[in-house]
């Protein structure tokens, strides 16, 4: 599922990319631009987003609904926009994310851009703003680092315009062209420990000394009766007397026969 | 400079990667030492550092230097090494109280809710301003030692990533020059989102690195002849399926520090 979001094939969506600082979503993000998106139209805001140097191209607190049009009407032939915002996280510093998700509908809903793609560090916000920026979106694309140093693993949720929900979880690579190969995908994302079972290493092998048993071995083993063991023969055996098994004779002595209530043995009640 | 670190970072003064951001960062240890090899290792590369010294003394830095080799002294008088003696302006700035006097950069001192724009300023300036003999020297470096302090005297988080961020628009990708900048963390008990701290701060800055370089002691406990490990990440690449991490144990000593692969100090082998 990764793929079809990265190549765009959902056209009018909110797609948002969530990283963290284990692993960086931005290659992610270069991979869609290079594979879903035909012209590019770089806007600077890198260089100076708050006006300290005094020549920016457009500061961070541009970011609203009449700037960002305008912006995009400067471009040529500007039909089917696709706004790609790296990164979020940068405007989220700077203005209140209710302002921000408000401006990021407006852009969407006001027919100045068809699609949008946000690139946005989790772990500088707040649950709550996350969770927000989340609401507007139609596909969630989180990125984390593999197990065991395989590449990285995304956990992709889309939300179709009928509702529903679908949900995948797969391992990727980005090669040196920015396209992206899928490696596995994990049908259940919980069970990720089963796999290593398939890796187990035997550890009877590689020695010097044998470790191993053959079937007549093993069947021996099995056969063997353990001494404290307490089986149906050995109880019977004890239970009756046997030709030449030691007897024992008692007769009662009056020793023997103490009375805890009476020791003296000289109550007569 | 440490043979071995270089050895490690695949970098030497004749041949360093340009436009770096290398971020050190520390855990309850003191990652200083780390700041004292690129100190020398960029001085001997002939390139122009500019030192925001906010924690120690110059003399401090001289004497450890001496010991690696390189003069700091020499360094400033040939205009090689600009450095800015935080402890010493400090006091004009807060003793007098008067705006006139003291340099702007420690303007946050007077006013922590301004950020740290007069210490961009003043970087800004002292690159800037030696353009006519910028070809004696390679390209500029920055360092930091040590950024998280300002937050406890009352910059906020966002300030001081902004400040980071327009350091490294200048000095990374338009000077393609290199930054190297310390933080500390403290190790904070709750594990809730806090908005304002160091470990946010961390992480913001390594968002925006490309290298870090993470220092702890060991899990285990004090040890006299191990002192700690150091992890280093490189974020700016993802090539094909391995993410590049790689752990080292340290022992820092009189004239330098050993770097060894976990489990092969000489204490132990």
């Amino acid at each position: 599922m990764l793929l079809e979001v990265l190549q765009g094939t959902e056209a009018g969506g909110f797609i948002l990319l969530q990283d963290t600082v284990s692993y960086s979503g931005r290659h992610l993000l270069k991979s869609y631009i290079s594979t879903a998106l035909k012209r590019l139209h770089f806007h600077n805001a890198y260089s100076d987003p708050l006006g300290w140097t005094g020549n920016s191209a457009f500061t961070v607190h541009q970011f609203t609904l009449e700037d960002v049009s305008t912006l995009i009407k400067q471009t040529p032939q500007a039909k089917a926009v696709t706004l790609v915002i790296d990164s979020l996280s940068w405007i989220l510093r700077h203005h209140d994310p209710a302002a921000v998700c408000q401006r990021l509908q407006a852009l969407k809903k006001g027919g100045a851009v068809r699609t949008v793609i946000v690139l946005v560090h989790t772990d500088m916000h707040q649950r709550g703003t996350v969770g927000s920026i989340r609401h507007l979106a139609t596909s969630v694309v989180t990125v984390a680092p593999g197990t065991r140093g395989l590449g990285a693993v995304a956990k992709t949720t889309r939300r179709t315009k009928s509702g529903k929900l679908m949900q995948d979880e797969e391992t990727f690579s980005i090669n040196e062209d920015l396209s992206v190969t899928i490696h596995s995908k994990l049908s259940h994302p919980g069970h990720t420990h089963v796999n290593t079972d398939e890796t187990e290493v035997d550890p009877t092998a590689n020695l010097t000394f044998n470790l191993r048993l053959s079937d007549t071995e093993r069947q021996a083993k099995e056969k063997l009766a353990l001494p404290f063991v307490f089986s149906k023969e050995k109880k019977s055996a004890l239970l009756q007397p046997g030709p030449g098994s030691g007897r024992i004779l008692y007769e009662p002595d009056a020793n023997d026969d103490y009375d805890q209530e009476d020791p003296d043995d000289d109550l007569d009640i | 400079m440490f043979a071995e670190l270089n050895s490690i970072l695949n970098s030497s003064p004749e041949s360093f990667k340009q436009g770096e951001f290398i971020l050190v960062s520390d855990r309850q240890t003191d990652a200083s030492f780390l700041i004292h090899h690129f100190l020398s290792f960029y001085l001997r590369a002939g390139c122009k550092v500019c030192f925001l010294g906010l924690v120690q003394s110059f003399s401090h830095y001289s004497a450890v230097s001496q010991r690696l080799g390189v003069s700091l002294n020499q360094a400033r008088e040939k205009g090689q090494l600009v450095f800015l003696e935080g402890l010493k302006e400090s006091l004009g700035v807060l003793l007098q109280g008067d705006t006139s006097n003291g340099t702007p950069a420690l303007d946050f001192l007077r006013d922590p809710s301004s950020g740290l724009r007069g210490l961009y300023d003043f970087v800004h300036g002292n690159i800037r301003g030696s353009e006519g003999r910028a070809e004696d020297w390679g390209p500029p470096v920055l360092m930091v030692d040590d950024l998280s302090v300002v937050l406890s005297l009352g910059v906020s988080v966002g300030a001081v990533l902004d400040f980071s961020h327009y350091c490294r628009a200048t000095f990374c990708s338009e000077l393609q020059g290199t930054m190297v900048i310390l933080v500390r963390c403290e190790a904070e008990e709750e594990e809730e989102e806090s908005d304002e701290g160091s470990e946010r701060l961390q992480r913001g800055l390594t968002h925006q690195c490309s290298l870090t370089l993470q220092v702890q002691g060991l899990p285990t406990g004090y040890c006299r002849d191990i002192h700690g490990e150091v992890e280093v990440c490189w974020r700016g690449r993802c090539d094909g399926l391995q993410i590049q991490r790689k752990l080292f144990q340290y022992k820092v000593c009189d004239k330098g520090t050993l770097f060894f692969a976990r489990g092969t100090s000489s204490a132990v082998l």
